[in-house]
């Protein structure tokens, strides 16, 4: 069952434009000038409930005047959404019962306030009895491991334990969707990966939908099945991770090590990534050339250590960004 | 209704964290008190001599009383906050929860002003009766008429602020109406009471917003009588419903021009 829909969703902003100097400043005093800004052009795609996916591009892509869209936060030009079926344009407020949302650049916890004073505040607000509020923190609390500093100021707190505590509050109300907007910004590796071990967890035990936004490719790697890239204002691709990893780039990464230096040439399908002294690095297209045909290149008696590997997925994500701009 | 309760509250919670650097923030409250003082002192050559219908008493209560109001209402900071929340787009992380954005600002503040008031109140009532040796004559129902006052000034303040600090939606800095609105009262309702200005435009201050916001509650505890507390509740109570039936549709229809940059 689709819990989002959305349908040939558009919107533009008008942006102010100036000519350079002091004269160019004096002109669009007087007649100011604007240029329409097309943030999303025509998209359209529906998540399925308990999906977690991750909804990715470029700055300015678009993807966060998406999601704005889709939280009620801002209106859009033409076409349709439906959330939980509701519109979000209309049903602003019956709507926000059902979503949470987290933003890892702003805060919504108040600062001179403990978490669990915060919790409870963001029960009073979603309208839920005392007696439910103390229950969902409990299980919370020990979901997200925040026993430590449930009773210290947020303004204490580590970035790792404020996000902890920011996804939390979002999920007080019991949100079928929530939407996690570069939720690990900023954190270490090792505080990353708890984060997303909970974001799992959360996923599998709530059955929430997620929509997660995020630069950081392992955040999409490790949480999500699906991907919609959005660039320039239109989706360029809407695949499963599984898909996007081994078949949109049709392409290997071979490290070698060399016994004595070999000097090769890129050849059609085989590009040489890095030569450097014993250290060959290539890439195959596995359009044009095999494996076998790349490891004959290198001489098999020659290769000391070899280690085959698919195109990081970072490399295929800004591969799919240059080709948008195209 | 409970849940702006619950952000008044909180408020008061937030605040109680750091009362003493609060507590702090009045000296300019205190020193503004002590000019005033020496100012009227000078003024009045003889401390019972009436100057347009005041005591030199009534008129430094009634200076202590518009700037309890306006110390509390820390309205700049509150403006800063409304303008800034619309023109970094930061506005998106209220307007997605069920709540009304106009009625959390105003449980907010309300909740950030009372904490304040009763700070600057005690400050105020210690300068006064440390300056001036005695309290004016009033009695304990006058007294909580000038309290209730008080609470409807800083509601109608508080719309006000929102009022014009929503004009971000429209335009890049609202700062400059804010400005304006301080020194208008700064100039006819804090200083002075309305006697002392030409009688041509005495009437428009006494049925400006100036009037409902600092005049009434401080004329009201200097020189209370049933008969003010009545006539300055009606025209409190209407300039409260219209100053909240404007902002709500003014912001109503300011959202729908947000324009959110950088995501």
């Amino acid at each position: 069952m689709a819990v989002i829909t959305v349908e040939k969703l558009s919107k533009n902003f008008k942006v102010k434009i100036k000519e350079k100097g002091f004269k160019g400043s004096l002109k669009s005093l007087i007649k100011p000038k604007y240029n329409i800004v097309k943030a999303v052009k025509n998209i359209s795609f529906s998540i399925e409930k308990g999906e977690m996916i991750a909804f990715i591009g470029p700055n300015g892509a678009g993807k966060s005047t998406s999601i704005k869209m889709m939280t009620g936060i801002l209106f859009p030009d033409k076409g349709k959404i439906d959330i939980l079926g509701l519109d979000p344009t209309k049903e602003r407020k019956k709507l926000a019962y059902s979503i949470g949302c987290v933003f890892g650049q702003k805060e919504q916890l108040w600062t001179h306030l403990t978490p669990y004073d915060n919790f409870k505040f963001f029960g009073a607000i979603y309208d839920i009895p005392e007696s439910i509020v103390e229950k969902k923190i409990e299980e919370l609390r020990e979901l997200f491991e925040l026993d430590e500093f449930i009773n210290n100021p947020v303004r204490n707190l580590s970035l790792g334990q404020r996000i902890r505590c920011e996804i939390v509050a979002s999920l007080i109300h019991e949100p079928k969707i929530l939407f996690l907007d570069e939720p690990t910004i900023g954190l270490d590796p090792v505080v990353k990966e708890k984060i997303r071990t909970l974001i799992k967890r959360m996923n599998k035990e709530y059955k929430t939908t997620v929509v997660l936004t995020s630069h950081d490719v392992s955040d999409i790697e490790k949480l999500c099945k699906r991907v919609i890239i959005v660039n320039k204002g239109q989706i360029v691709l809407d695949d499963t991770m599984e898909n996007l990893k081994y078949h949109y780039l049709n392409k290997k990464i071979i490290d070698a090590k060399m016994k004595e230096k070999i000097n090769l040439e890129d050849v059609d399908g085989i590009t040489i990534l890095k030569d450097k002294d014993y250290n060959l690095k290539l890439e195959v297209d596995l359009k044009k050339k095999s494996i076998s045909d790349a490891i004959n290149l290198l001489n098999t008696d020659k290769i000391v250590d070899i280690n085959i590997s698919n195109v990081p997925l970072e490399e295929i994500i800004s591969e799919i960004y240059k080709d948008g701009d195209k | 209704m409970k849940k702006y309760l619950y952000i008044f509250k909180s408020e008061i919670m937030s605040n109680l964290q750091y009362a003493f650097d609060i507590f702090v923030g009045f000296i300019g409250y205190a020193v503004h008190i002590f000019i005033f003082l020496n100012l009227w002192e000078y003024i009045y050559s003889d401390p019972n001599e009436l100057i347009n219908g005041y005591s030199m008493s009534q008129m430094i209560w009634y200076v202590i009383v518009t700037e309890i109001l306006w110390s509390a209402l820390n309205g700049r900071k509150f403006n800063r906050r409304i303008s800034e929340d619309v023109r970094t787009g930061n506005i998106s992380y209220n307007i997605n929860k069920p709540y009304n954005y106009v009625e959390y600002m105003l449980s907010s503040h309300l909740g950030i002003t009372s904490f304040r008031f009763l700070l600057v109140t005690i400050l105020g009532m210690v300068l006064g009766y440390i300056f001036l040796g005695s309290f004016p004559e009033i009695s304990l129902l006058g007294i909580i008429c000038v309290l209730i006052s008080c609470l409807l000034a800083t509601l109608i303040s508080i719309f006000l602020i929102i009022g014009l600090g929503l004009f971000a939606f429209y335009i890049e800095d609202a700062t400059p109406f804010y400005w304006l609105y301080s020194k208008m009262i700064l100039l006819l309702g804090t200083i002075f009471p309305v006697e002392f200005f030409p009688t041509i435009i005495q009437p428009i201050i006494k049925y400006s917003p100036i009037f409902a916001v600092s005049i009434a509650p401080a004329k009201l505890f200097v020189d209370f009588s049933i008969t003010t507390f009545l006539e300055t509740l009606v025209i409190q109570l209407l300039y409260l419903l219209v100053c909240a039936t404007i902002v709500h549709l003014f912001y109503k229809k300011g959202v729908k021009k947000l324009n959110v940059n950088g995501g």
